[in-house]
């Protein structure tokens, strides 16, 4: 095992990048070892059919953290971030509400719904945008441990409490409801028109395996609204070269700061001397040592798969064992001969650069929540879809597009597990249900990639697919992510650590459970 | 006026007559204003057939802490307090009845899965240690957690450290279990659905949530506050029966000095330059008091009662927000007799074979209809209390879950006895030979608890137990503390905190603030 790392990244997802980058600039010598030919994990952009490139998994931007952005001069290794500019849900009734750059036409497009609701959503926005403030040093912060009383962790929860305190009670207390509330309940207050709220508490759905009527979504809502603060008016945003792109621009941050970077190397375990890493063996056999090893899977791989369990405490396996993935959603990738013609908005307009959000109402998601609850994909599924090429005519061949359609709900534990043909009957409930919104879809298809919570199990290696490798709901967040007393990227096994979305702060393309590993390694070492 | 009172106390159920009880004993001069004709829970009984008497909102004493019981005078021993055994029909035939001795439970789970009975202690176990601490919780008003001043600081520190000496364990799953769904906090334990199901319909109880919604294991523990180790899933009520603890209540008020009025319908609060001066009632009379404390729900208190022109529109706003949402009929049965002798009916029967099968039950009220299979619970008090029905004869109390408050596209009148021969139905399919005894039957949707007892929207809750509506959050942020914006306007129901369940509770939390700010 002649080699001399530092450290070593298990898997080259854009947290395991980020941690990676962070640890080379301090002067650490470290590989990333990835078991894929190509790095990004869930950030990866693909050819999936001749000449039309997808961000296979992940294909929107906007929690990427500024501080990551600029300590690792991304812009600089290639990232370039394109704004998606509008939403649009198309109606029932031939209609469609939109959401666009310009917050004069939002609102003339709103009052036509509702002209309560966009006099509500100005001060909506408002309130969102400090919520959203008041989270944000808690996405940099290293989660304190409630339960110790060493001093770190009572200044830790001292400094928490006065940040709460320093909200002041109206804000405060709008925070709480966030954390309790239902999506649903949350915008009720609010709003009055139904495709409105529909469109918006999707967000709080996203990734979780609740309905827009179970409490715990409102805070979903939030962690999607946290990106929109740093940027401009809409801050979500393609990356250039799609998703992948971003995980090359850290890895080529990470390059030149020093760290080594190996594709098709899948670790298959970390060893452990006496309670203590000294590094990993490889499928091939190969072993690597380093005094370091970091883990960037997901907190079930970390713990379950990659260690001994005889090297951890019982109450951490429990603690993993019951940490909830639940992978709900699935994603449909489809080559076009030509765009798709949306009734509501017919032709070649603006809409196309943006969303099309497919959640007319709140019972629309609820009822398809409903098929998933008792162990189907939902009929009618609730939908997000871009179409890349519009902005970025790269992904496609000249005159063809590429679409990504991200749907929910698909139970990872459908009824009798996913198989061929239920991966098809998703396909084409997808196809359908667009279809009915833009007929002339079926005719343009010229190749569809259908990947199911099991597939992107398979292909990512995120436990039951979930996509931010871990529910976000309130009692796995902060200091119980991935588990209480083990939510400061450390292990009990000395020298190895964690550093993917299964930690604070979690899912998203964000990099900040990267970031604060790397930090912690750094100040723990 | 002809009458002036320190104290007017709106509605003679518990809270009301603890608060007017507490409040007499520190000397003040008391009235108690109760439209029915009998207080103290007595006025939530019904006739409803010749002979046939039954409580349909109050089925237990609810927690009667160390704390209320002193301040009222009341001997918790002398209630002789029992907590009746909970069962559950096995669709494949016989009960699986959860008692309070733990080794009897134990056998009895057995049968259904040696796993689960193996676990049942340190479950029993745990459940009492974090209900405990809530219990601690209720004890005080909600600790202001957006304070600044150092005294409200202090009382965080020491809830904080109490938390902390629970132990490590328990505090860290207090912290999480509370926010999760109870279907995912009992498959941490068990696997049998019927043993789920029975201890999991607790988390749901008059909530229009169904078990797979976060925040339904807070409730589910709220309702064993005060519980003792062991007791899961049931409450105490006094051997004798309920009617020893309202005829208690009563005498200890009255001993107390405190004037009750029956037929005395409050129309509305009167306020005179800006501070609450009395009351009006029905019958055009005037009552003065100089503190008007309201044991009527948040809604009906502030914007019925009260004129909200007094009310800041921030204030209107929250409290039209306040999510009330009745989602349970109470079904009155009038029965000649109890098949197999009524063995298994001494206690709480409900019906629900799996979680799967009540959050089933709860989609329907998502879209705003009622359950066709609802999730039941069932009581016979005349077991205990003969005399609520004549020789032989039984009355039966059903709660049935999901019938939403608000139905859309329809009306409860015209649904209100569909509904009853769907309940009737699920009655018939766990307890065969059941509909046959049915001599008359009463249903009381959630439209009649409001018309008939006042409960805003038929909710008994005075407001949903959900995580975002307790604490310093009930009834609303920024009124926690029983004072309302309204000089000399108090509440003092289970709209506030602690909340239902808690008996007395809120009564004496309210007492204390109104004496405080008398003082």
């Amino acid at each position: 095992m002649a080699n001399g790392y530092d450290a070593i990244i298990i898997g080259g997802g854009h947290n395991g990048l980020v941690a990676a980058a962070y640890l080379a600039r301090a002067g650490k010598r470290v590989v990333v070892l990835e078991r894929r030919p190509l790095i990004g994990g869930a950030a990866v952009s693909e050819q999936v059919f001749p000449g039309f490139t997808f961000s296979v998994f992940s294909y929107v931007v906007s929690l990427l953290r500024p501080e990551i952005i600029r300590d690792l001069e991304l812009p600089k290794h290639g990232l370039h971030v394109l704004p998606l500019p509008s939403t649009i849900t198309p109606l029932t009734n031939g209609d469609y509400l939109g959401s666009w750059d310009d917050p004069d036409k939002t609102r003339r497009d709103l009052s036509r719904h509702s002209p309560r609701d966009a006099e509500a959503t100005v001060e909506f926005g408002q309130l969102m945008h400090h919520m959203a403030m008041a989270v944000r040093p808690i996405l940099g912060m290293i989660p304190p441990d409630p339960t110790s009383l060493s001093p770190g962790d009572l200044l830790g929860l001292l400094k928490l409490s006065k940040h709460f305190r320093s909200l002041g009670s109206k804000h405060f207390h709008a925070l709480y409801k966030l954390m309790t509330m239902s999506s649903a309940d949350y915008l009720d207050e609010w709003f009055e028109f139904d495709a409105l709220k529909a469109t918006k508490s999707a967000s709080g759905i996203i990734g979780t395996f609740l309905g827009p009527r179970s409490p715990g979504t409102a805070y979903v809502l939030l962690h999607h609204y946290m990106g929109e603060i740093d940027g401009a008016f809409r801050a979500w945003g393609f990356a250039k070269g799609g998703t992948g792109a971003i995980s090359n621009a850290i890895g080529r941050a990470a390059t030149a700061l020093g760290a080594t970077i190996r594709t098709g190397a899948a670790v298959t375990q970390v060893i452990v001397k006496h309670g203590r890493a000294v590094g990993v063996a490889l499928e091939n056999g190969d072993e690597i040592s380093a005094p370091i090893v970091v883990s960037g899977l997901d907190p079930r791989r970390t713990f379950i798969d990659l260690v001994d369990s005889k090297d951890l405490p019982d109450d951490l396996l429990q603690a993993i064992r019951r940490f909830k993935f639940r992978g709900s959603s699935g994603k449909v990738n489809l080559a076009l001969s030509e765009l798709p013609n949306f009734t509501c908005m017919p032709g070649r307009g603006p809409h196309l650069r943006g969303a099309i959000s497919m959640s007319p109402s709140l019972d629309y998601l609820e009822q398809a929540y409903d098929d998933a609850k008792y162990g189907s994909f939902s009929r009618k599924p609730y939908m997000d879809i871009v179409v890349p090429s519009m902005i970025d005519p790269g992904m496609a061949p000249p005159g063809k597009h590429v679409m990504s359609v991200f749907v929910q709900y698909a139970p990872y534990n459908i009824t009798g597990g996913w198989d061929e043909q239920k991966r098809e009957a998703f396909g084409d409930a997808v196809v359908n249900t667009i279809a009915e919104h833009a007929p002339n879809l079926k005719q343009a298809i010229i190749g569809r990639q259908v990947l199911t919570p099991a597939d992107i199990e398979r292909i990512t290696g995120l436990s039951e697919g979930n996509i931010f490798a871990g529910e976000l709901a309130l009692h796995q967040l902060f200091f119980f992510r991935p588990a209480a007393g083990w939510a400061k990227y450390t292990t009990p096994i000395r020298g190895y650590y964690q550093c993917g979305a299964g930690t604070h702060p979690g899912g998203g393309i964000m990099g900040a459970s990267g970031r604060l590993a790397a930090l912690s390694i750094l100040h723990g070492a | 006026m002809a009458t002036s009172y320190d104290a007017i106390v709106i509605g003679g159920g518990t809270n009301g007559l603890v608060t007017a009880t507490v409040l007499a004993k520190a000397g003040k001069r008391v009235v108690v204003l109760e439209a029915n004709d009998a207080v103290g829970g007595g006025q939530r009984a019904l006739e409803f057939a010749p002979g046939f008497r039954a409580d349909p909102v109050a089925p237990d004493a609810g927690w009667i802490s160390p704390a209320v019981a002193a301040a009222r005078g009341l001997r918790i021993d002398d209630l002789d307090l029992v907590w009746p055994e909970v069962s559950a029909p096995a669709p494949e035939g016989g009960m699986l009845t959860l008692s309070r001795d733990v080794a009897k439970t134990q056998e009895a789970i057995r049968r259904f899965s040696a796993k689960d009975a193996e676990r049942w202690p340190a479950f029993t176990a745990r459940v009492h240690r974090i209900a405990e601490f809530l219990g601690l919780l209720y004890g005080a008003p909600a600790p202001d957690v957006d304070t600044t001043s150092l005294g409200e600081l202090f009382k965080l520190a020491g809830l904080g450290l109490k938390l902390r000496g629970l132990g490590k364990t328990e505090m860290i799953e207090l912290l999480r279990n509370v926010p999760m769904a109870v279907d995912e906090f009992l498959d941490e334990w068990f696997e049998s659905d019927l043993l789920k199901a029975l201890i999991g319909t607790g988390g749901v109880n008059n909530l229009q949530q169904g078990p797979r919604s976060g925040g339904t294991t807070f409730v589910l523990l709220h309702h064993h506050v005060g519980n003792p180790e062991g007791a899961i899933r049931t409450r105490p009520v006094p051997r004798a029966g309920m009617g020893l603890l309202t005829s208690r209540l009563l005498e200890l008020a009255r001993g107390a000095g405190v004037e009750i009025r029956t037929g005395a319908s409050v129309q509305s609060i009167l306020v005179r330059t800006d501070t609450a001066t009395g009351v009006v009632l029905t019958s055009g009379e005037e009552v003065g008091g100089r503190a008007v404390i309201s044991s009527a729900d948040p809604f009906r208190t502030l914007l019925v009662l009260l004129d909200p022109v007094h009310l800041d529109p921030e204030l209107i706003h929250a409290v039209r927000q306040i999510k009330f949402r009745g989602v349970a009929a109470k079904v009155l049965l009038a029965l000649d007799g109890l098949p197999d002798g009524g063995s298994s009916l001494g206690g709480i029967v409900s019906v629900a074979p799996s979680l799967t099968y009540v959050e089933k039950a709860s989609d329907h009220a998502k879209y705003g209809r009622w359950s066709p299979e609802p999730w039941i619970e069932i009581r016979v008090p005349t077991v205990i209390s003969p005399a609520d029905a004549p020789a032989g004869k039984h009355a039966m109390v059903v709660h049935a879950q999901y019938a939403p408050y608000h139905l859309r596209d329809r009306d409860w009148s015209a649904e209100r006895e569909r509904f009853g021969d769907a309940v009737v139905a699920t009655l018939e399919r766990a307890i065969p030979g059941l509909a046959a005894r049915i001599q008359s039957r009463t249903v009381l949707t959630p439209k009649d608890l409001e018309s008939r007892y006042g409960y805003t929207e038929g909710a008994i809750s005075q407001g949903e137990l959900t995580l975002d509506q307790i604490l310093f959050m009930r009834p609303v942020a920024g009124w926690a503390r029983y004072q309302m914006p309204v000089p000399g306007l108090f509440l003092c129901g289970a709209g506030t905190h602690p909340g239902g369940g808690i008996t007395g509770g809120s009564g004496l939390l309210a007492a204390r603030e109104v004496l405080g700010r008398k003082a």
